[in-house]
Parts: structure tokens; sequence; C-alpha cells
């Protein structure tokens, strides 16, 4: 498979590979699997409580190259957001950054379910509504 | 919907007769690959691979009939054979001849037979997963991971720990420590890997086990566990695969 020069940069180059202290609660940890082919990505944002402004990003990737270019590119992508301008980042920008094939676009999907889930994850720690209303849980009517 | 009459003995049988047209030769009916009354080569249709055996659709196929079936097929379409004969029939025997080789790949691998059994049952899993993304774009609800977090949580830091035992590998440190508990972890992954294809298989006879002509209501169920076994098993692999990559002298 031939790779695009943007992702073999990031490949051979990844931005801010690493981890955080998950326990911190400045902390959002997003930790998601492709189960179309097993990889695992896991991507940590460092969030400023007062601006909310993403201050740091790491990742983490066991997979393939766009994977990890992907979530490399999430993690500069991210940086100097505030969560909620984050949130706003779609698989298919990183796609077209990337520029990857359409067999590769489940790994764009994993970066943007990271970056969700890690968000996420800050948000419940911080006692931030995921959304503005708050959802009672229901059991699901019976099919 | 018409009930089809499926002897319960078809399950085994290739059953080449179960597609019938009538012969573009001799105008007799014709069987999947060559006319029952003439012989002769039958067009390639598209079809599906279990169809393309005369099987049904069933998991449970026993792979040393299926061996046979194919080597048998494959002299019987061997495009040699159809040199000399008519262009369409020569054309058709190409084609037939590559339908066999992917049927027979894909139907003889338990994962692959699954996988697409799932896929021509409509199963669409990357689409699945990226309706999910986009939902949880749009209403800002939690996507939810289609395996359990403990089992991401273990891959992650497995994976974690089989890097570390690259990287002594690659500068030629063969901690014996480490690759003890590696060994340990190898044989984790093995049964955890074998009791997997185990829950397969109790799927499969359920499936297997269902009418020809159950509704939705009693497939889905079926299908949804065999999808979250699929799942849950690529990481699994990917794990054994790695492991034994690190084990390698
Ligand atoms: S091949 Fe699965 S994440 Fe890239």
């Amino acid at each position: 498979m031939a790779y695009s020069d943007k992702v073999l940069d990031h490949y051979t180059n990844p931005r801010n590979v690493g981890s955080m202290d998950k326990n911190s609660q400045a902390v959002g940890t997003g930790l998601v699997g492709a189960p179309e082919c097993g990889d695992v990505m896991k991507l940590q944002i460092q969030v400023n409580p007062q601006t909310k402004v993403i201050e740091d990003a790491k990742f983490k990737t066991f997979g393939c190259g766009s994977a990890i270019a992907s979530s490399s590119l999430a993690t500069e992508w991210v940086k100097g957001k505030t969560v909620d301008e984050a949130l706003s980042i779609k698989n298919t920008d990183i796609v077209r950054e990337l520029s990857l094939p359409p067999v590769k676009i489940h790994c764009s999907v994993l970066a943007e379910d990271a970056i969700r889930a890690a968000i996420g994850d800050w948000k419940k720690k911080n006692g931030v509504a995921a959304q503005a209303e708050a959802h009672a849980p229901m059991a699901k009517a019976g099919d | 919907m018409s009930v089809t009459n499926k002897p319960e003995a078809a399950l085994q049988m290739f059953d080449e007769g179960a597609v019938t047209h009538a012969c573009w030769s001799c105008g007799d009916m014709r069987a999947a690959h060559f006319c029952q009354s003439c012989g002769k080569l039958q067009p390639a249709l598209p079809t599906d691979y279990f169809t393309f055996f005369g099987l049904p659709r069933k998991l449970n196929v026993d792979v040393a009939a299926l061996e046979n079936e194919f080597y048998k097929l494959s002299r019987k379409l061997h495009p040699d054979l159809y040199a000399r004969a008519a262009g369409q029939e020569r054309q058709w025997s190409l084609e037939k001849s590559s339908q066999l080789n992917d049927a027979y790949r894909t139907l003889r691998d338990p994962i692959a037979r699954t996988g697409y059994l799932l896929k021509i049952e409509g199963v669409q899993l990357e689409e699945q997963s990226k309706a999910a993304t986009d939902k949880a774009r749009q209403t800002g609800e939690e996507k939810k991971q289609v395996i359990p977090p403990e089992l991401l949580e273990e891959v992650f830091e497995l994976n974690m720990q089989l890097e570390e035992a690259r990287i002594n590998k690659k500068m030629g440190e063969r901690d014996p420590e480490l690759l003890r508990e590696m060994e340990g972890t190898r044989n984790d992954l093995q049964a955890k890997h074998d009791a997997l294809m185990d829950e397969l298989h109790g799927y499969w006879n359920e499936w297997d086990a269902l009418p020809e002509d159950a509704d939705e209501s009693l497939r889905k169920p079926v299908r949804d566990k065999m999808v979250g076994l699929l799942n849950r098993r690529s990481y699994i692999r990917n794990l054994v695969r790695d492991v034994n990559e690190v084990l390698e002298a």
C-alpha cells in the first residue's frame, strides 16, 4: 500500500507520542479500538480548567501507519483549541489532510473517536454535561 | 414467501442442481456450472460463494468434502480445457475458475467463512462504526465502543509490554525473565483464542439450526453474537501474532 507523503511524515516522525497521568483532574483519556483490524489507540488531552483550552495532547497507537498518522495529526490539531472547538474535528478532515484511500477511512474514524472519547472523559471528570439536556437512563422498550 | 423445500440431507451435499436455468446451448435445464443434459459449461453468473458450491448458507462446512469438490471443479473448469472452445465458453471458464478460487479460499477458513456469511446477510461492520461516529458527532452523546472497555485496556497494556520486548530484542537483549513472561502471555492468549473459537462453533450450530424461513427476529440475535465475537477476536489475533513475532529467535 502506498502511503501519502504526509502519512509517511507523521509515521516516521510522529508528534506527541507519550502518555499523561490518567488520574489527573485536568487530563481526559480516550481509549478506542477498530475491530475491523484490531488496532488500538489512546489519546490524552490536558485541559486548562479556566479557559477550557487543550494545552497539551499525547497519543499512543498500536496499529497501521494511517492510524498512527491520524492520531499524530489529531494531537496537533486539538492543541490550542477549546474542548468544544476540538469536537468539531471530523474524520473526513483527517482523510483530506492525509489523502487517505477508502480502505483507510476507518483509521481516521478511530482518531475522531479517540478525540471524542478523551473530551468525554474530561467532561465527565469535571462535571461538564456532555449535552444540554439531562437524559434519564431509560430502559429500552422491548423489541 | 414460498417455502423452499430443501431436504435436511442437503447440508453437506454439493448440490450443483440448486440453481437451474435453461442451458444456453441445448435449452434443457442446467446445473450451476454444467448443463445436466448436454454437459456444456454455463455462463459465470454473479453468485455468492455458498451458492457457487451448491451449499446452503450454513456455517458448519465439511472442509474435506469442500476440498474434494474444489479440486474436482478446478479440473473441470480449467481454462486449458476450453482453449479451443467458443469465445464465450473460454471466457466463462476463466471467470468461473477465478470465482472458484475466491469461493474456496473464503469458505475453507472458519473466520473468513463466518465474516463472509455475515456480509452477505447484510452486516456492514465498517458502515456501522462510521454511522455510530456520525451519530456521536451530531448528538454529542458518547459512541459506545463495540468491545468491552476492559478488553481494550488489556489489549493496550499487552501491546505496551510487547513493544518493550520488541525493543529489547532489537538491542540484542534477551531478558530471560521477560521472555518467560511472554511465554506465559502467549499461552494465555492462545487459550483465549481457543475459547473464542469454541464459542463461535456454538453460534454456528445456532445459526445452522434456524429453520430455512426463520425471520429477522430469530436471525439477528445469532448474527449479532457472531459479529461481537469476530470483533473481540481481531484484537486477540493481533496479539497472538505479535507475541509470536517477539518470541521468534
Ligand atoms: S488498518 Fe485499522 S486502524 Fe488502520
